[in-house]
């Protein structure tokens, strides 16, 4: 029985693994020491480590193996391993946050809430993983710890900035990963890599302990190959942290207790106008979703266009003054990418950086009326399929724009009044591509329960890629 | 006016790109912010400074244009 479990980890659901554990058909040694195996064999393949925290879960699993045989309860994610971004503070090692110059910090202390949550809650720290230079990226291209490649095609970006992330949920080597999304670091590369991705409400899980790239956008959350999956990782994060000055004062709200309740009844509907993307694989993959929930309703957005502006010039700003420092002295370490990017937000007039700032009071204003109407919005999660490695450019819409800043184009306007998002995975060919599942405030119950419809469907899915 | 809702609209905007600024304002402001932040700038990454910087004042000026009510809040750090 261990050897079938550990066999079939790399594509088992957290349910499963868990499950597998509390009932005596697997321990969490040989599940761990399955996934280090896979690690070993797989990760040379895609990049998405960039440590592995092998002994500290090993003796974690060891501990949880002994409570099982002492005759104690397990947890609910006992035994299930998990990576986090490398911006989560693991102790003992630096917080990377995909920058060389971090290789000079001091080993973190203690590890972020997220993984203290999740560990209490007996899931398993298997390492920490790539992601673009201070999660200012889109792309998954890192000059100084190398380009994560896509699991379902290794010429191609995983996207970012949560690259390592999506990569390594992909491709098999954990069931869930953290990431962490300020213009849509999850979203973007869930849709790249054919996984579900959650962005929660802001202020609803607790950055502490993380290193921080666009203060009043910030959100970190799960990937995973199922809504379930996505719900179970999320239920065991949820909850104030005084650690996280804009962590909601609220209770934890579980859900993956709901999932079975589905997408009847939710009144939904379609983005329009700005999110009318004209890429073949998008336009199939909102209209089959759309369908698939009969989702007949267009609606409007207001302003979008002018939100993922407003967004745009306040992370370059925030971003910027967040590294001021480290520009004046250690300029040459940086990606020039990114360097260059942070310069320019920080010659930004401040007038119109508070311009940008009122008008996210109005448009979240308009924006939060729309739920008065509808539960749910579809749009697309990214323009286009995964782009190359190395690639500059891509057509959209018939123009040519540069791949770095605009794979955000349909996430950006969504983070930035910090609404709940899941992105469903549409398992095209070649290549998946995600779906936007937006909801208001507080609601990501509302879109983990569409999510799981969809896959009910067989319209969402997390495929397994070629091995 | 206090107290009377304003609504925000678009504007017919004769400011529309006022942010944007000319080719040779973008290089003034970049040498003059450079030596007012203290930020040391390789000759070599002017270009891609200034690019970044036009891009930046282009999506301002987009937001730029949109009139607000004198009285609207801004939200650097906000609930949702």
């Amino acid at each position: 029985m261990l050897e079938t479990a550990a066999a079939d980890l790399g594509w088992s659901s957290v349910a499963e693994s868990a499950a597998a554990v509390a009932g005596g058909r697997a321990s969490s040694v040989k599940i761990v020491e399955a996934t280090l195996a896979r690690i070993r064999a797989r990760d040379p393949l895609i990049n998405a480590f960039t440590a592995v925290t092998d002994q500290r879960a090993l003796d974690r699993a060891r501990a949880l193996d002994r409570a099982r045989e002492r005759g104690e309860r397990l947890p609910a994610l006992a035994g299930v391993p998990f990576a986090a971004k490398n911006l989560f503070d693991i102790a003992g090692l630096p917080t990377l946050a995909g920058a060389k110059i971090n290789r000079d910090a001091s080993p973190a202390r203690r590890d972020a809430t997220m993984i203290e949550r999740l560990e209490a809650a007996g899931a398993i720290l298997l390492g920490a993983l790539n992601m673009g230079e201070y999660a200012y990226d889109f792309t998954g291209e890192n000059p100084h710890y190398g380009s994560v490649h896509n699991p379902h095609d290794r010429e191609r970006i995983a996207g970012g900035s949560s690259s390592g992330s999506a990569a390594a949920v992909a491709g098999g080597l954990v069931p869930f990963a953290l990431g962490s999304d300020t213009n849509g670091s999850i979203r973007a590369p869930a849709s790249l890599c054919g996984v579900f991705g959650l962005k929660p409400t802001y202020g609803r899980l607790s950055r502490a302990r993380t290193f921080p790239f666009s203060a009043s956008l910030d959100c970190v959350g799960p990937l995973a190959r199922s809504a379930r999956d996505l719900a179970l990782a999320y239920d065991a994060m949820q909850g104030y942290d005084p650690g996280d000055p804009v962590c909601a004062e609220r209770a934890a709200e579980p859900v993956a207790g709901l999932l079975e309740q589905g997408a009847a009844g939710l009144r939904i509907a379609v983005a329009d106008g700005y999110f009318k993307c004209k890429s073949a694989e998008t336009v199939y993959a909102v209209d089959r979703v759309a369908a698939a929930l009969g989702a007949n309703r267009e609606i409007s957005i207001p302003q979008a266009e002018r939100a993922r502006a407003a967004a745009y010039i306040i992370t370059a700003s925030e971003a910027a003054s967040l590294h001021l420092d480290r520009l004046r002295s250690r300029a040459r370490d940086f990606d020039p990418a990114v360097r260059d990017r942070l310069i320019a937000g920080a010659m930004l007039p401040a007038s119109l950086i508070v311009k940008a700032q009122k008008f996210r009071r109005w448009y979240q204003g308009e924006v939060l009326k729309l739920f008065a109407e509808v539960d749910a919005i579809l749009a697309p999660a990214t323009p286009g399929t995964a782009p190359l490695i190395g690639q500059k450019t891509f057509t959209f819409d018939g123009v040519e724009l540069p791949v770095r800043p605009h794979l955000g184009i349909y996430t950006q306007p969504i983070s930035f009044i910090g609404l709940p998002v899941v992105v469903a995975p549409v398992p095209l060919s070649p290549l998946p591509i995600g779906v936007q599942i937006i909801t208001a405030p507080w609601r990501e119950d509302v879109a983990l329960r569409i999510a799981h419809a969809l896959e009910a469907q067989g319209v969402a899915a997390a495929q397994r890629p070629p091995a | 006016m206090p107290g009377k809702a304003k609504t925000a609209r678009k504007a017919k905007s004769p400011a529309r790109g006022a942010a944007a600024g000319t080719d040779d304002s973008i290089d003034t402001l970049i040498a003059a912010s450079a030596l007012a932040l203290r930020l040391p700038i390789d000759p070599a990454w002017h270009a891609a400074v200034k690019a970044n910087l036009q891009l930046l004042l282009r999506h301002s000026a987009l937001v730029e244009e949109f009139l607000l009510a004198d009285e609207t809040e801004p939200a650097p750090v906000f609930r949702a």
